[in-house]
């Protein structure tokens, strides 16, 4: 077998294994990846983080549900496990990056569907700064300026909690007005989006994972055009 | 367009009318004209069951020129529930539209808040006989000059010397009435007794029966059983809708509306306390005959001078009237969940909708009724069941009065469901508590044909396993459809019980799979892709032909996702709190809520609502709270029960627990991801049960 045909192979066991939820076909390949020295950070992207891309369509269909996502998502880190250490700074290098800060607001303490965009975030490459649920407003102030991180994502599973969204909105927008701010979750709407002056939103757990999925099919679009260059 | 500001509305086929502010929306304008439409989600744009319709045209019996312009533009949400066809000839969805000009506004049938068919019957319980009123007859002997003591002390004189009452207080509105009832009744008078403190109210003369009142305020129902207070007898159940309804349906909507809405919670809490007093005046007017129109010798209506028909009683012949007003009942009990506890109360509830969700109060409290506003004896006080914590509230404390599982050695696992799922476990050595978020799903809102028990909703399914073929029955028609012409069952959609139904008859007959999806193994028609949307699976329970709506009846993948979330809920709070108390079955699982009565314990196991059980040992216990609310009535020494309970029952938040994800999300398969279901054995096929 020919080292591109070895690549393809083990890419689509990559890719199936997310699909099927079967974390051992995912160990087995994730390991012969790095056995036979092919390049962990293609691996990653074209093979775990392009199922999960299936995963995001087949949820999006409606044949696949929370269950099976988040099936899917263990069965991707378990890849994510064995390959990230081996990805090199080099292939990161001049590629796009960026840094989210994501957590589920004060007085809320339902984290399923923050827990889901953290890790399409993780897959995208984004370097996550997850502040966990019931988290103070001020607290998604300090952390974004600490980290300077290019976005906030909130989300609120209650229409009580949901109020808060717009205070931090404000706070982080005073201080430093480029950040983009996504909001998400079951009582949230594209209206309170505006209204509270967020960025963007995801009308369902479902809907953001979409959102999500795209912002990962975008970003391969974008490095496949780099690499080519 | 009249006075600036303002403008004309008409709602039909209801006929109200009247001038609302420019610029509110539609379903404001309805609240403030009496329509009621249905808004499942509070207004949030997510639920689509508001659908209206602007008439396009001048109508002179109103004086108003209405057009489909004369409300706000279209937004993009509207899109998911208004066909083009629809858009074209004027629906809109009212939480949206906001009204600029004069319009006629139709509200189709589907969108009218039905009249529900509330269960909440009184079950025959055991209480003991201790009421925290009881009422004294003592006969006086009439002052003279050696003797001109007051009235009030010559009668707690009698009070203390005959039934031993020392010290006793009387409230000034009752003291009030006490100089010409102590005459009145010549010098025999009959007083109430409050917790053998203060007198609340004096007859004249000899009195042996009065009357009590508990209440259990539900989210959406209430119930009031009207009770003699000497024989314990249930003389009456009267319910009706909470009227706060029309601010949303469940209780985080209506925190919410607190929240955005200036006095927004005075609002809900006169609609409530005005339910009561209409609940009050209902239980009484039974106790009175009914009325007919007053004829003349030839059989014509007598008007009288505005031309309204004169009425006058028309008692059944051998049958006894107790004829009450609402100052005869003597004691009335309240229990709710914590919301509707607060927003009666006016306690602002915001910190309850807020984690970690505690309540403004646990304890018990008894306030004046005059000073709530509630219309019955003067002096009495109303006693406010205490709550266990925000989730769990007075009306959980209602349930664990009435089923006692404090004082049993049956572990038991109480389930009420509701909008929020409350849950119990244990016995007399330990009792825990929780609540989950089961949403209203299980009520038949967010489904694509979901509403309340009101006729024409589904309750019963069955579904062969052969054909896939479908049998119904709808509320308010005995005959199944297999025994009925399509035409007869005016079907309009699918309520709570008929939900459980569905998706354990899906399962059974394996239209479904165990995760929820369709089966790629169909046998019937009624399975399609939506014609008007290629992405929405749907299965057709009613064609077109049975309902009154004019089309299929259909139970959508997405909806199927809804109930697995709601009952994956659900089972998961069950298995945590079990696993909490170290063991993997419980003796008996019971089922509260008015949902409770109409259950199919076996669909409800099938379909996988809570851990496998014995079947014979899922049992339903109907109203639980109102019947907790009754025995407070009754019986003072569980007040102090009720006291103790509510500090007592260890309240444990499961959304934090570690591997609160997981067990969910195997949870929301059918029964369950990997739990055994040795009782379903036999009851679902076996290739169906065990498959992968």
């Amino acid at each position: 077998m020919g080292k591109e045909e070895l690549r393809e192979e083990l890419l689509k066991q990559l890719h199936e294994g997310v699909v099927e939820f079967e974390e051992d076909k995912v160990r087995e390949a994730a390991q012969r990846v790095l056995d036979e020295g092919l390049n962990a950070y293609d691996a990653v992207m074209n093979g775990l983080a392009a199922g999960m891309q299936e995963v995001g369509d087949l949820y999006d269909q409606q044949e696949y549900f929370v269950p099976e996502l988040l099936m899917c998502a263990d069965a991707l880190y378990v890849g994510l496990d064995i390959l990230k250490p081996h990805i090199s700074l080099e292939d990161l290098g001049d590629k796009p990056k960026g840094q989210v800060v994501i957590g589920t607001v004060q007085g809320d303490v339902h984290d399923i569907g923050k827990n889901i965009i953290k890790m399409m975030f993780e897959v995208a490459g984004f370097t996550v700064h997850d502040l966990g649920r019931d988290v103070p407003l001020e607290k998604f102030v300090e952390e974004q300026l600490r980290t300077d991180s290019e976005i906030v994502a909130l989300s609120a599973m209650m229409t009580t909690t949901m109020m808060g969204m717009e205070k931090v909105i404000k706070m982080i927008k005073e201080k430093n007005p480029n950040v983009a701010i996504m909001l998400g979750g079951a009582p949230v709407t594209s209206d309170t989006a505006t209204l509270f002056g967020a960025d963007g939103y995801a009308d369902s757990a479902g809907n953001a994972v979409q959102e999500a999925i795209k912002m990962i099919g975008r970003l391969r679009e974008m490095q496949a055009k780099w690499t080519d260059n | 367009m009249g006075d600036k500001g303002k403008v004309k509305v008409i709602f039909q086929p209801s006929g109200r009318r009247g001038e609302v502010d420019k610029g509110i929306n539609i379903i404001e304008a309805s609240r403030r004209l009496g329509v009621d439409i249905e808004t499942l989600c509070g207004e949030k744009r997510v639920c689509g069951k508001c659908k209206v319709r602007i008439e396009k045209g001048s109508f002179e019996k109103f004086g108003v020129v209405s057009d489909p312009s004369h409300v706000s533009a279209w937004q993009q949400e509207e899109e998911k529930f208004i066909t083009p066809e629809q858009r074209a000839s004027g629906y809109r969805l009212g939480c949206v539209a906001e009204i600029q000009d004069d319009i006629l506004v139709f509200v189709p049938e589907e969108s009218r808040a039905g009249k529900q068919v509330v269960s909440k019957a009184a079950r025959d319980i055991d209480i003991n006989w201790n009421p925290a009123v009881r009422i004294y007859t003592v006969t006086v002997t009439p002052p003279t000059f050696e003797d001109p003591l007051g009235d009030f002390e010559r009668m707690t004189q009698a009070l203390e010397k005959e039934y031993g009452l020392k010290g006793l207080d009387i409230d000034w509105f009752t003291l009030r009435d006490l100089p010409n009832t102590i005459r009145k009744g010549e010098w025999t008078i009959t007083a109430a007794v409050w917790m053998d403190k203060e007198i609340i109210k004096v007859w004249p003369g000899r009195v042996e029966d009065y009357y009590g009142l508990a209440i259990d305020v539900g989210t959406t129902t209430v119930a009031a059983y009207f009770c003699n207070m000497r024989t314990m007898e249930v003389l009456d159940t009267v319910s009706m809708m909470n009227p706060q309804c029309k601010y949303g349906e469940d209780v985080m909507s209506r925190i919410t509306y607190h929240m955005q809405t200036p006095g927004g919670l005075e609002r809900m809490s006169d609609d409530i306390i005005e339910g009561l007093n209409e609940l009050v005046r209902k239980a009484c007017e039974g106790t009175h005959p009914p009325m007919k129109k007053k004829k003349d010798e030839t059989g014509k209506v007598i008007k009288d001078e505005s031309g309204e028909p004169i009425m006058i009683a028309d008692p059944e012949e051998g049958k006894t009237y107790l004829r009450l007003e609402p100052s005869d009942i003597i004691d009335l009990t309240l229990g709710g969940n914590t919301a509707m506890h607060h927003i009666l109360l006016k306690l602002d509830p915001q910190y309850v909708g807020l984690a970690p969700f505690p309540p403004v109060v646990h304890r018990s409290l008894d306030i004046r009724a005059r000073d709530l506003g509630i219309g019955i004896n003067k002096s009495s006080r109303v006693f406010i069941m205490p709550n266990e914590a925000g989730f769990v509230g007075a009306d959980n404390v209602c349930v664990l009065v009435c089923e006692k599982p404090h004082q049993s050695d049956t572990l038991q696992l109480i389930i009420d469901i509701g909008t929020n799922g409350e849950l119990v476990l244990g016995n007399k050595d330990k009792l825990i508590s929780s609540s989950c978020a089961t949403g209203p799903a299980l009520e038949g809102a967010q489904l694509a044909f979901g509403m309340r028990a009101a006729p024409g909703a589904i309750e019963r399914i069955k579904i062969d396993p052969e054909t896939h073929e479908v049998d119904y029955k709808v509320i308010g028609r005995e005959a199944w459809l297999a025994y009925s012409k399509p035409e007869e069952m005016k079907t309009k959609g699918i309520c709570g019980s008929g939900i459980l139904d569905v998706l354990a008859e899906l399962y059974r007959s394996g239209v479904v799979e165990k995760s929820g999806r369709f089966s790629k193994n169909q046998k019937s028609k009624r399975f399609r892709t939506n014609p008007d949307n290629p992405r929405q699976k749907e299965f057709i329970i009613a064609w077109a032909n049975e309902t009154s709506i004019d089309k299929d009846v259909v139970i959508t993948q997405k909806d199927i996702r809804q109930i697995q979330l709601a009952k994956g809920a659900l089972y998961t709070g069950c298995k945590l709190m079990m696993r909490r108390m170290g063991i993997d079955k419980v003796d008996t699982i019971k089922i509260a809520g008015a949902f409770g009565t109409h259950v199919d314990r076996e669909k409800a196991l099938i379909m996988g609502l809570f851990p496998d059980c014995e079947i014979e040992k899922i049992l339903s216990i109907g109203n639980a709270a109102g019947d907790g609310a009754r025995v407070v009535l009754l019986d003072r020494d569980m007040r102090v029960d009720a006291a103790w309970i509510s500090r007592n029952v260890e309240y444990i938040e499961l959304t934090v627990e570690k591997d609160f994800e997981r067990q969910f999300m195997e949870s929301m398969q059918i029964p369950h991801m990997t739990d055994l279901f040795p009782h379903l054995e036999g009851l679902v096929p076996e290739e169906i049960l065990h498959q992968k």
